[in-house]
């Protein structure tokens, strides 16, 4: 019987990804723990191993994005026939072909079949709908109309804002069975336009790269025993790494700054914000004068802001203002990485798996639970040596935490 | 507060002013000593005499026109015409010269007349004698059109119509006349071209004239059992209209259902739904209903009658049709 | 118009002043007419050549606070009232100086401050209007007639028999004075009435009657005095019927197939109110030159008035639709 390939689960929070491209084709032998396909989540694309050996017998997603738990390929022995990928889903599939029995949900059916509605190809929705979706940057093509012919009225655009999470943008993709090889179309939503026009001008600023590493022992057995005294509380790495970074923006204020026109912008208040995935895309709440936190106050803060961003539910309040961000993939398979700025910040520091490594330590070789961090920064705003000197109060914080109390 | 029907509050308004003001007299048919067709001028011969309340030969063009005359040299008459559809006798006189003296003069006459007429369907009145012409005259330029629901603004807009140096066609409803309402006091001059909020409503509003106000206000009230909330709004002066208030309702509930007794087709609810369309256009969650009579002239059968001509029951209709459960 | 005198008929002193003014009038028609023909008047012209002792006859027996109001042939009831040439000539030019303004031109004639409650395109449109200013009257208790003009082609429509019979029953002080020309546009008077004798129809309402020979100023005058005292006096109002003479077409432009030209021809000889009054007066040739040069200029003045006035703002038509 061959062995289905899901789209995995990567992160907590994590609903959907990316698939880029094949590592591998069909017919070709895979061993366990080999690549196998690049998986788009978020900022970062990183491969995917192979659970199981065998023959790569079919490619059933071949790119485009996909939710997680969905089947992708099927390895197996060669000869073996392979399911029929439509039997299989594990969420409600419509064919290309619109359904002819309405559902009571909406969310679930394909958002082609709003778009095609009204037969010549123009969408039917109310002047009023239209306004709304115009003004906040909402796609009507992904919603369905509950209005007299399928008409999309001003509450359905509402209800898809407030984020029905299939109706704002959840994939087509899932629910379309496509021939192999066939591109698959994914209309941007508003957000990802906004993160696409972002990241575009982000990427313009004149930046630069410092890494180190960091022995995460002394942080691992602080998160330990935080827990241990407040079950309830969850202190994380991400949480010490927040205030640390808090720390020492408070400590180097020539870091926590911001480029303008006429002056370079030193904030007085470490403003944290910390990249979340969300349904709808990246976005980035911001945890206020982290530097006079507690790690439990932190805790709490991180806890509300991801749980919200995950039932995109965050309001603007919780992302403006931050000075300074932090990316971690390091529950990913992910050494290291480069983030990429979020204007206007001068800095962004992108964490990667802390990963058991062989360290020289104290005169021989040890292994150490170790983590690189790599600090991009706006050298309009910042120049080597201070953002140099930023990150070693980083490494050596992380290193003896009692440093950043 | 004082109550008077819709039938003695025209007569309170032209008793007041025509005792305040030997401009103001009165011609029609038949509104002496009986009192006019629907009883208005009913004990005004009393009171006023032959020369100020004067019976007509049947001969609306001399009756409109005689109207407009004393009307040119200065004097506030008013016309009654006894049917709505004897308007179309008298309309070359209200359209062609009424309508028009001022302008043609170059600004020289005004003509203070005012023609006041009754209409509508109820009790089989047969084709000829219950149309609802309000489209007609809205239609042209120099004429004021009035259409009142409620004593109160009967009484008030009759008042204001008379003492307006235009000459303004004043629609009453037959079915109106015995319905009783509050009034104030003293009278209190409603002034033309605004509308009346008559019910406050979310969900959809419903613009309504004449008996339709009344038949927009049951069928809000059953709306609201179904947790709909409807506005109500009459316009009362049809020409000048007043948009702004109309438009803003509609900006509020971003619904809009117009309904009047006359026909749909071409109706006088048509001009207010393109001027909704247009000026509230990004705010319309639903197309703008209009409910009106059928496109057939009045049978006399009663259950025909019924038919053609628009309910409580057609405006619930419409305005479940806006929320999207019609 | 202020009156010196009110007599019953023409003192012989005013009679030069009652030519000069219908050869003005004819003058006035006579260059309207090469105007519309030169491609100068936009609109609808009807010239009243012929029936300038209808005009002066009757408008010069009114008083102080008489009004008239006339047909679509109303040239020269509008300057028999009062109105200044330059006045009338810039209304047909549509001028700002015109006497309505630009608003109304040929058929829409009005100048209230001299009487003049307008002239109207809609045969027997204003007979209901004289009705009521004459109702008015009688009810502010003023002594002002209301009058009337109207032409046979009239007697026939609704408003006619309506006005005239409210008038009658009321009692009101108006004059209806018929010019009876024996044409409604192109049909003779036997192809519109069955009747021959129009007075007939003014006695079907019991009103009173008076016939006059409108090509006869003076005997026009006389018979407008009767009217106008039995009027105001309260006795009712008063069927005037003037026999007169449209020498001119319908229309300008009016080709006129449909009457015989000897007859016109025959009639312009013998039935010419200006060559009446002229013959009566014996007055020479050159006293006749003499006044012909003075109406004359004061027309072609009232030509280049009008040629130099102000034209209408467009957006001015979107004026004086309300009070």
């Amino acid at each position: 019987m061959a062995t289905e390939v899901i789209l995995p689960r990567l992160g907590q929070g994590m609903e959907s990804g990316t698939i880029v491209r094949w590592l591998k084709s069909e017919g070709e032998p895979v061993e366990k723990g080999e690549p196998l396909f690049e998986l788009d989540t978020d900022k970062v694309t990183q491969e995917v191993e192979a659970e199981a050996a065998g023959v790569l017998l079919k490619i059933a997603v071949a790119e485009g994005e996909v939710p997680v738990g969905r089947t992708v390929a099927f390895i197996g022995q060669q000869g073996e026939t392979v399911p029929d990928v439509s039997a299989a889903p594990p969420q409600e599939t419509e064919a290309a072909e619109p359904r002819q029995d309405a559902r009571p949900e909406p969310e679930t059916e394909a958002p082609q079949q709003a778009a095609v509605a009204s037969g010549n190809g123009r969408i039917k929705a109310s002047p009023l709908a239209r306004r709304i979706a115009r003004e906040r940057g909402i796609e009507l093509s992904a919603i369905r109309g509950t209005g007299p012919d399928g008409r999309i009225v001003a509450e359905d655009v509402e209800r898809a804002e407030a984020g029905a999470p299939a109706a704002a943008g959840a994939p087509a993709a899932a629910t379309v069975r496509l021939p192999v090889g066939e591109a698959q179309r994914v209309p941007l939503t508003g957000i990802r336009k906004t993160i696409a026009r972002r990241l575009t001008e982000a990427w313009q600023i004149p930046v630069f790269q410092l890494q180190t590493s960091a022995d995460m022992t002394r942080v691992n057995a602080l998160v330990a025993r935080l827990r241990e005294r407040d079950p309830d509380v969850r202190v994380t790495v991400t949480d010490v790494l927040t205030k640390v970074c808090a720390q020492a923006l408070i400590r180097h204020r020539d870091v926590n700054a911001e480029f303008t026109e006429d002056a370079i912008l030193l904030h007085p208040s470490a403003n944290v914000g910390l990249a979340v995935a969300a349904p709808q895309g990246l976005v980035v709440p911001v945890i206020r004068s982290a530097e006079r936190l507690s790690l439990p106050e932190i805790a709490a803060i991180r806890s509300d802001l991801v749980g919200r961003a995950r039932e995109s539910k965050l309001r603007a309040e919780d992302l403006e203002g931050g000075t300074f961000t932090i990316s971690n993939l390091g529950m990913y398979a992910v050494e290291r990485f480069t983030a990429v700025l979020n204007p206007p910040q001068a800095a962004i520091v992108a964490v990667g798996a802390t990963e058991d490594r062989v360290v020289p330590f104290e005169g021989g070789t040890a292994v150490r639970p170790t983590v690189t961090l790599t600090g991009t920064f706006d050298h309009r705003a910042v120049d080597g040596a201070p953002a140099a000197a930023f990150l070693q109060t980083l490494k050596e914080s992380l290193e003896d935490p009692g440093l950043a109390l | 507060m004082p109550e008077l029907t819709y039938r003695e509050a025209v007569r309170d308004a032209l008793s007041t002013a025509m005792r305040q003001d030997d401009d103001v007299f009165i011609m029609g048919e038949d509104i002496a000593e009986m009192g006019g067709s629907m009883g208005v001028t009913a004990g005004m011969l009393d009171e006023f005499g032959r020369e100020r309340i004067r019976n007509t030969p049947i001969s609306e063009m001399a009756l409109a026109g005689a109207a407009i005359g004393a009307a040119m040299q200065g004097m506030r008459p008013v016309a009654e015409i006894m049917y709505e559809d004897f308007l179309t006798l008298a309309a070359e006189q209200v359209v062609n010269q009424a309508a028009k003296l001022r302008y043609m003069s170059g600004g020289q006459l005004s003509v203070p007349v005012v023609f006041r007429t009754q209409g509508g369907a109820g009790w089989s009145p047969g084709a000829q004698h219950a149309q609802q012409l309000e489209a007609w005259f809205v239609h042209i330029p120099g004429l004021k059109v009035v259409f009142a629901s409620t004593p109160e603004d009967v009484r008030g807009l009759l008042w204001s119509s008379i003492y307006d140096d235009n000459p303004v066609v004043f629609f009453e409803h037959r079915t109106l006349y015995p319905i009783k309402g509050d009034v104030p006091e003293e009278i209190e001059p409603i002034p033309l071209g605004r509308a009346r909020v008559h019910r406050q409503g979310e969900d959809v509003t419903v613009i309504a004239t004449g008996r339709l106000v009344h038949e927009s206000l049951k069928a809000a009230e059953e709306a609201e059992r179904d947790g709909i909330s409807v506005e109500v709004v009459d316009p009362r002066t049809l020409q000048p209209l007043d948009e702004e208030t109309l438009v803003a309702s509609v900006k509020k509930t971003n619904r809009a259902v117009v309904a009047h007794e006359a026909v749909t087709r071409m109706g006088f609810g048509a001009e207010i739904a393109a001027v909704l369309q247009y000026q509230a256009f990004d705010w319309l969650d639903a197309p703008i209903e209009r409910v009106g009579a059928k496109f057939a002239p009045l049978a006399f059968a009663p259950v025909m009658e019924a038919f053609v001509v628009p309910h409580a029951d057609d405006v619930l209709a419409a305005i479940k049709r806006t929320v999207g459960k019609g | 118009m202020a009156k010196v005198e009110q007599r019953a008929s023409l003192a012989k002193s005013e009679l030069a002043d009652v030519l000069r003014e219908m050869l003005l009038i004819r003058r006035f028609e006579e260059k309207v007419e090469e105007r519309f023909r030169a491609g100068d008047l936009p609109g609808f012209l009807h010239v009243a050549i012929g029936q300038e002792a209808c005009a002066v006859g009757v408008c010069r027996a009114l008083e102080d606070g008489d009004v008239i109001a006339s047909t679509h042939r109303a040239h020269g009831h509008t300057l028999a009232q009062g109105t200044h040439p330059n006045e009338l000539m810039a209304e047909l030019y549509g001028k700002q100086e015109g006497c309505s303004h630009g608003y109304g031109g040929s058929m829409h004639l009005y100048d209230v401050e001299r009487g003049n409650m307008g002239a109207n395109a809609v045969i027997g449109g204003g007979l209901p209007h004289i009705t009521g200013a004459a109702l008015a009257f009688q009810m502010r208790g003023e002594p002002r007639v209301a009058v009337a003009f109207f032409g046979d082609g009239a007697t026939n429509i609704g408003t006619f028999h309506e006005s005239l019979n409210l008038a009658q029953l009321w009692t009101v002080p108006a004059v209806f004075v018929l010019e009876d020309n024996k044409w409604a546009e192109s049909t003779p008077e036997s192809q519109h009435s069955p009747i021959r004798d129009l007075s007939a129809r003014a006695k079907a309402f019991g009103m009173k009657a008076i016939k006059a020979d409108g090509q006869d100023v003076e005997a026009v005058y006389k018979a407008t005095r009767q009217a106008l005292d039995h009027a105001r006096s309260g006795k009712g109002p008063v069927f005037l019927h003037l026999d007169t003479v449209r020498f001119s077409g319908h229309y300008i432009g009016d080709p006129q197939v449909y009457r015989d030209r000897e007859e016109a021809k025959a009639l312009r000889a013998t039935r010419d109110p200006v060559e009446i009054l002229r013959e009566r007066l014996a007055i020479t040739d050159e006293e006749f030159a003499e006044v012909d040069a003075e109406v004359t200029e004061i027309v072609e003045a009232s030509v280049e008035f009008a040629k130099n006035g102000t034209d209408p703002a467009p957006e001015d038509a979107l004026k004086n639709v309300y009070a």
